[in-house]
């Protein structure tokens, strides 16, 4: 077995990723059911979701700086160009918007949202557009990772003249 | 926990500023994209701050996001208006920023 820095960090900034999408679901669940009884709970699945996100920003960009370069390449090479000049680039900046979210949810659980319908109404639409966003930004990955295993594997049937 | 307001039906200040804050963000967001994909001596420059374009964005962004709530929550600003309509704002920038990502990177 050979797995690689690279390959564990692009697999800790999805897991992060769907992680994050993950607790931010499970605030929309709690925030539904909202009393005094959950508030702890739902400010902590809020802190979660940031955390998550933040490590999945971090794992993530560590790797698309020093490690997507040749992979790029590759898939520019490849049939399928557009999972980087579509999808990456859009991936890339997406993700900042569902980071903007994920670090605003916890100051919205602040507020009082068993007794508060505005409140909750602001988390639920938050939680929802992480949710969201994280998941179009996860199935983005699924899509330039495509990229790059086609170009590989019909470069290679082509006899690696790709 | 966020004093004051929870039996008005009103965000309290600091989420309303931060609201506010997030929604002009992620409108930047999206047009520092455009400028810097049609400007390769901006992406030069962002690149030129910390290494690359990509981390200079993703700092912008942050620091954008932090000082706006900060300036909008003790300001009062953000409190003042609506509490729904800075809730829609919120969804209709998240929407217009993404969907206006995808077409420019899919078209332009």
């Amino acid at each position: 077995m050979n797995i690689t820095a690279s390959d564990l960090i692009l697999l800790a900034h999805a897991g992060f990723g769907v992680t994050g999408c993950l607790a931010a679901l499970w605030v929309i669940v709690e925030t539904l059911n909202a009393s005094s009884s959950n508030a702890a709970r739902i400010r902590s699945a809020a802190l979660l979701t940031a955390v998550c996100i933040a490590a999945a920003w971090i794992f993530g960009g560590y790797w698309y700086v020093h490690f997507y370069a040749p992979e790029k390449a590759l898939i520019l090479k490849g049939p399928w160009p557009f999972a980087h000049d579509i999808f990456m680039e859009t991936k890339e900046h997406l993700f900042f918007i569902t980071g903007i979210l994920a670090f605003l949810l916890p100051i919205a659980t602040r507020d009082a949202l068993h007794s508060n319908a505005v409140a909750r109404r602001l988390v639920l639409a938050v939680a929802s557009l992480i949710v969201v966003t994280g998941l179009v930004v996860e199935g983005a990955g699924a899509v330039i990772g495509h990229g790059v295993k086609i170009a590989l594997l019909r470069g290679g049937a082509q006899g690696g003249t790709k | 926990m966020n004093p004051g307001n929870a039996s008005q039906n009103k965000l309290s200040p600091a989420t309303a500023g931060y609201v506010m804050a997030a929604t002009v963000a992620v409108l930047f967001n999206t047009v520092l994209a455009w400028i810097k994909d049609s400007s390769p001596a901006l992406n030069n420059f962002m690149k030129s701050l910390t290494g690359h374009h990509w981390t200079t964005h993703g700092l912008a962004d942050l620091i954008l996001f932090l000082v706006l709530g900060m300036v909008f929550s003790k300001s009062g600003m953000a409190e003042k208006m609506d509490s729904g309509r800075l809730i829609t704002a919120l969804i209709a920038a998240t929407a217009v920023a993404a969907l206006g990502l995808g077409l420019w990177f899919a078209f332009v």
